[in-house]
C-alpha cells in the first residue's frame, strides 16, 4: 500500500504495508534517523513525532494512519543552517541533554507542549512527559528548559 | 579567562537537541547483513546435538557461527570462564549457542529457528545460597582450570572471595554492651540505557573494525581479543554517539558475533538488540544478601562488625561482579571508623543470566544494609540515628578499614552542608505520623585506571585533542575535559575540539566507568596541553625577544604580561614552529599515584583502595500513604565533594539523574528471575523505569574539597549520586512507618504488609 502524508512540510508517498510502523518508514525509507527506537512497545518515547500536531511513538503508530496528516519530526524544527528552537536552545542552556537519546522525543513532546498549552507550571510540564522516558537526567533540566523556553516571548522558535 | 568552573554547554549538544547525533544504534555500513543470535531457552543442560546446515542453506543467509568459531576463554578481568557461544554445557537461560547473518532480520530469524538443537537438561541451581550449600551440583565442574588474573579464595560454585580482616573482631564481640545482627536482601537493577547495544564489524586487512557504543573501548577490544582467541591489536573500536550506559556497556555483549559473522562472510555485519534482548541478556546490578553482625559500645561507639555480602555472578564473570567485589567491605569499612573487622565478599555462581556493572557497583545495597542496621543499633541504644553517625564518622586523618588513611576526610562538612540546608533539628520536630526523615553520609572512590591523551595545535590556532575517552553522556569529554585543555591553553572553549573515540588512535584510556573521565581523562589531557603549551611559550619567546617567564597566553594570542600590544597570535607562533622545531603537539598520560594501604588485612581483592576518596551525604524526608503503602519522597538534599567543579551544571545533572536512578532501585526497580532462572521483565510495561513523575525536587550542595593528584583539583562525581539513596529512602520509610523493612525495593506491598504485621 502507498501512504501520502506531509514530513516536515513536504508531501511524501511511503509504500509499505499498513501497520508497518511510522518509525521504520522514517529510518528505513526517508533516511531520517532523528527518532529513534528505544524500545519499540510505545513504552519509552524516544520515537515521539508529531502527527497533525500531536505527539504519538512513532514506535507502534501504523503507517496507515499517517494517510492525509502532517508528520514533524526533529529535523523538521530548524533545518541545519538555521539557529536552534527555543526549546532545543533552552534544553542546551539548562543542561538538559546528557546522552540525549531521549532528546528527539523529548524535543518534540514539549514543542508540542509550547505549541498548544499555554500554562507549563511544574505539574503541567511534567505530566506532559511522563510518556518520555530520560535514564540519565532525573527530568529537572529537562522541566527547567522547558518553563525557560515558555516564558521567553512568542512561539516556540 | 577562567572556563574552569563555569557551566559551559557541551560541545557536542547541538547535534542532540537537532537530531543530527549519530549513535551506536543508527550506525549502518554499505551493504550491511543483519545478525541474530540463537540463545537458550533452558537454563542447565548438556548439549548433545547442534546442527546448523539446514539453517546455513535457507534463503539470504551468509553464514552461520557456532563455538567453533570463538575458541577462547574470556572474563572481566579476573576468572576466564566464559565463552561466546555454550560448548558442551548450558548455563543459563539467554546463552548464546549459534549466530547467523542474512541479508534480512526476517532471513536470520528463519535461520534461527532451522538450527537443529538437541539437549539433556540439568538441575539448574538458581538461588545464591543453595549455589553455595553442600553437595549442590557444580555449575562450572572445571572452575579449577580455568585461568585467572590474580590469586584468590575460590571454590566449586563460589566463582570468587575477598576478604578483609583488622584487629582483633572475637574479643570486642565477647565484650560489647550490645551486639546487633541484621540480614538485608536485594534485587536486580536493569541499566536500561535508552539505547540497547549494538554494534557493526568488518574485517579488512586482516583486522576487525568495530563501531559500537562502547563506555570502556579498550575492555571491549581486549575481551573480543580473547573470546575469539586473537591479538588485541588486530581489533579497532570505534565509538559512535553513546546512548547511555550506566555500567551495561563497559563490557563486551553483541561486538563478538558482528566480528566473526564479518570474518566468515566478508561483509560488514550489523547486531542491534531488541529491548527483550537487551532486558534478558544484558547484565543487570547483581542480587545480594547482605549479614551484618556489629558490636557497640553503650555510647554508641563502633567497636567491631563482622559482615558477609553474598553476591549472585550468575552464569559466568563475564559481568564486573568478580573484579569489583572488594569495593563490599570497603564501602562497610569506608565511611564509619570500624576499628575491628572481618568481611568476607563471596560471588557465587548460579544458572542464571551473568550480572554485571551498574553505577555504584555492589555500593547500594552494601550502603543500604549498613544504614538499616546502624538505624536498628540506634533504636536498641535509644540513641539519636544522626548522633550515632556522627559519633563514628571517619574524620580527617582517620583510617578505612584497609588503613587507608583519609587525610581529605569530608565526611562531617558534608553532614553539616546537609544540616544547613535542613536542620536535622527541625525535621525531627515537624514529625507527623506516617512522615519520615533521615541522612545518610558516604565515603566512595574514583576509578583509578590509567588514561593517555594528545593535544595539538593546528595551523589556525584551534587545537585538537585525541583520546580513547567515551564520552558516556556525562560530558566528562565534550565538556570537562575540554574545559580543562582550553583553559591550560589560553583558548575559547569553541576553539578546542576532540576527534571521535578511536582505540588505533587513542592511547589506552580505563573508560567511562566511576567517575573517571574528568579525572584520568582529565589529567592526561592537562598533561598534554602543560606540554604543548610550552612549546607556544618557547616558540613565541624567541619570536618576541622576550623570556618564556614573562608571558602569558590571552585570548589566542601570546603577549608580554603588562605590555598588551608586544604579541604574537597563535596561528603566528604554530607557522613558525612548524619550519622551526616542527609541528606543536605533544601526548600526555596519567597513573594514579599509589595510595597506601595496609595489604595484609585482605585477600582476593582486585579493588584494594579508595584512590581520589570523595565524601558525600543525603538527607530525604518521605511520606507512607498507610492506605496504599505508596511512598511519596518529599524532599531531597545532597552534599557532595566533588574536588574541584569543573562544569557546576554537568555535575547538578549527574546528582539529579542519579539519584533518581536510586529512587527506582529504591521503590520498584526490579529485574524478577522465573522459575527457570529466566528473566521475566522484558519489556518496560513491567519493568518500570523512573518518570518525570517520580523525579522529587532534588537540591544539591557541590563541596569543592581539592584533590592533591586531581586535575585542577577535580575528582570523581558522576557515579556516587545513585548510591546511598536506597540506604537513605530506606531509613526514613522505616522512620516513617516505625518499623524497618529489610528487604528492596520498598514497594507499595511490602511497605503496606510491614504496616500490618507492626
Ligand atoms: S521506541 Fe517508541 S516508545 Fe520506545
Ligand atoms: S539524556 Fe540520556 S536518556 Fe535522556
Amino acid at each position: 500500500m502507498s501512504y501520502s502524508f506531509t514530513l516536515n512540510g513536504q508531501p511524501v508517498e511511503a509504500t509499505a504495508a499498513g501497520m508497518t510502523s511510522l518509525l521504520s518508514v522514517l529510518r528505513d525509507q526517508s533516511g531520517l534517523l532523528g527518532a529513534k527506537r528505544g524500545c519499540g512497545e510505545g513504552r519509552c518515547g524516544a520515537c515521539t513525532v508529531l502527527v497533525d500536531g500531536s505527539p504519538v511513538d512513532s514506535c507502534i503508530y501504523p503507517v496507515a494512519n499517517a494517510e492525509g496528516t502532517a508528520v514533524r519530526t526533529v529535523e523538521g524544527l530548524a533545518s541545519h543552517d538555521e539557529p536552534l528552537t527555543r526549546i532545543q536552545d533552552a534544553l542546551l542552556e539548562h543542561g538538559g541533554v546528557q546522552c540525549g537519546a531521549c532528546i528527539p522525543g523529548v524535543v518534540m513532546t514539549l514543542t508540542a507542549l509550547l505549541e498548544t498549552e499555554s500554562n507549563t507550571d511544574d505539574s503541567t510540564v511534567r505530566s506532559s512527559l511522563t510518556g518520555n522516558i530520560c535514564r540519565c537526567t532525573g527530568y529537572q533540566k529537562i522541566i527547567d528548559a522547558a518553563q525557560a523556553a515558555a516564558s521567553s516571548n512568542g512561539g516556540p522558535r | 579567562m577562567t572556563l574552569v568552573g563555569t557551566s559551559a554547554r557541551r560541545a557536542d549538544g547541538e547535534d542532540k537537541v537537532r537530531g543530527a547525533a549519530r549513535y551506536g544504534m543508527d550506525y549502518l555500513e554499505h551493504g550491511t547483513l543483519v545478525a541474530k543470535v540463537l540463545r537458550s531457552t533452558v537454563p542447565a543442560a548438556r548439549i548433545t546435538r547442534l546442527d546448523c546446515s539446514k539453517a546455513a542453506s535457507m534463503p539470504g543467509v551468509r553464514a552461520v557461527a557456532t563455538a567453533a568459531d570463538a575458541p577462547g576463554l574470556s572474563g572481566l578481568m579476573i576468572v576466564k570462564d566464559q565463552s561466546l557461544f555454550a560448548r558442551d554445557v548450558i548455563r543459563y537461560v539467554g546463552e548464546p549457542l549459534a549466530a547467523v547473518t542474512a541479508d534480512t532480520a526476517e532471513q536470520a530469524e528463519a535461520a534461527l529457528a532451522a538450527i537443529d538443537v538437541s539437549l539433556d537438561e540439568l538441575e539448574p541451581v538458581l538461588d545464591l545460597e543453595q549455589a553455595l550449600a553442600q553437595g549442590t551440583r557444580l555449575i562450572h565442574p572445571d572452575w579449577e582450570s580455568y585461568e585467572t588474573a590474580m590469586p584468590g579464595p575460590r571454590e566449586g560454585n563460589l566463582a570468587w572471595e575477598t576478604r578483609v580482616e583488622r584487629g582483633d573482631v572475637d574479643t570486642a564481640f565477647d565484650t560489647a554492651h550490645l551486639v546487633v545482627e541484621d540480614e538485608y536482601r536485594t534485587q536486580r537493577q536493569h541499566q536500561s540505557p535508552i539505547e540497547p547495544h549494538a554494534a557493526v564489524a568488518r574485517y579488512e586487512q586482516g583486522r576487525y573494525v568495530v563501531h559500537t557504543p562502547t563506555q570502556f573501548p579498550h575492555n571491549v577490544r581486549g575481551r573480543i581479543a580473547e573470546l575469539l582467541g586473537i591479538r588485541l591489536s588486530d581489533v579497532r573500536v570505534i565509538v559512535p554517539t553513546i546512548g547511555g550506559g550506566f555500567g551495561g556497556k563497559l563490557d563486551v555483549m553483541v561486538e563478538p558475533f558482528a566480528c566473526v559473522l564479518a570474518r566468515k562472510t566478508g561483509r560488514p555485519v550489523r547486531i542491534l538488540n531488541s529491548r527483550s534482548e537487551e532486558m534478558t541478556t544484558c547484565g543487570p546490578r547483581e542480587n545480594a544478601i547482605v549479614r551484618l553482625r556489629t558490636a557497640v559500645a553503650s555510647d554508641g561507639t563502633i567497636l567491631a562488625q563482622d559482615g558477609v555480602v553474598l553476591a549472585d555472578n550468575g552464569a559466568n564473570s563475564s559481568g564486573e561482579t568478580v573484579a569489583v567485589a572488594n569495593v563490599a567491605p570497603l564501602v562497610l569499612g569506608g565511611t564509619y571508623r570500624i576499628p575491628n573487622a572481618r568481611y568476607a565478599s563471596k560471588v557465587a555462581y548460579t544458572n542464571t543470566t551473568p550480572t554485571a556493572a551498574f553505577r555504584g557497583v555492589n555500593g547500594p545495597y552494601c550502603v543500604y544494609a549498613q544504614e538499616q542496621h546502624l538505624d536498628h543499633i540506634a533504636r536498641e541504644l535509644g540513641m539519636d540515628r544522626k548522633e550515632l553517625r556522627m559519633n563514628n564518622l571517619i574524620r580527617r586523618g582517620e583510617s578505612m578499614v584497609n588503613g587507608q588513611q583519609l587525610d581529605d576526610a569530608f565526611l562531617v562538612e558534608a553532614m553539616d552542608k546537609v544540616d544547613e540546608i535542613r536542620p536535622w533539628q527541625d525535621a525531627q520536630a515537624e514529625r507527623r505520623p506516617f512522615r519520615g526523615v533521615a541522612v545518610v553520609p558516604l565515603t566512595w572512590l574514583t576509578n583509578p585506571l590509567p588514561a593517555a591523551a594528545s593535544v595539538k595545535l593546528e595551523e589556525d590556532g584551534t587545537a585538537t585533542v585525541t583520546c580513547a575517552g567515551a564520552e558516556i553522556g556525562t560530558g566528562a569529554v565534550t565538556t570537562g575535559v575540554l574545559q580543562i585543555v582550553a583553559e591550560r591553553l589560553g583558548l575559547r572553549l569553541e576553539d578546542v575540539r576532540v576527534s571521535p573515540t578511536d582505540t588505533d588512535t587513542g592511547g589506552f584510556d580505563g573508560g567511562a566507568q566511576g567517575s573517571r573521565t574528568t579525572y584520568g581523562m582529565g589529567n592526561a589531557a592537562l598533561d598534554a596541553a602543560t606540554k604543548v603549551r610550552d612549546q607556544v611559550l618557547e616558540v613565541a619567546a624567541g619570536m618576541l625577544e622576550a623570556a618564556v617567564d614573562d608571558l602569558e597566553i590571552v585570548d589566542g594570542s601570546v603577549r608580554v604580561s603588562g605590555v598588551p600590544d608586544q604579541q604574537v597570535a597563535i596561528p603566528s607562533v604554530v607557522g613558525t614552529a612548524m619550519f622551526d622545531s616542527g609541528p606543536i603537539g605533544a601526548s600526555g598520560k596519567f597513573a594514579t599515584p599509589p595510595i597506601p594501604f595496609d595489604s595484609g588485612c585482605m585477600a582476593g581483592a582486585a579493588v584494594t583502595s579508595f584512590p581520589a576518596a570523595l565524601y558525600q551525604a543525603h538527607m530525604t524526608e518521605v511520606e507512607v500513604d498507610p492506605d496504599t503503602g505508596r511512598v511519596t519522597v518529599l524532599r531531597y538534599v545532597v552534599a557532595q565533594d566533588v574536588g574541584r567543579a569543573i562544569n557546576p551544571q554537568m555535575i547538578e545533572g549527574q546528582i539529579q539523574g542519579g539519584v533518581l536512578q536510586g529512587i527506582g532501585y529504591a521503590l520498584f526497580e526490579n529485574l524478577r528471575l522465573g522459575d527457570n532462572g529466566e528473566v521475566i521483565d522484558d519489556n518496560l510495561e513491567s519493568y518500570r523505569l523512573p518518570t518525570a513523575a517520580d523525579a522529587p525536587p532534588i537540591e544539591a550542595a557541590i563541596l569543592e574539597n581539592p584533590c592533591s593528584y586531581g586535575p585542577l583539583g577535580a575528582k570523581g562525581a558522576a557515579e556516587p549520586p545513585i548510591i546511598p539513596v536506597a540506604a537513605v529512602i530506606g531509613c526514613a520509610v522505616a522512620d516513617a512507618i516505625g518499623k524497618p523493612i529489610n528487604e528492596l525495593p520498598l514497594t507499595p506491598f511490602a511497605v503496606l504488609q510491614a504496616i500490618k504485621e507492626s
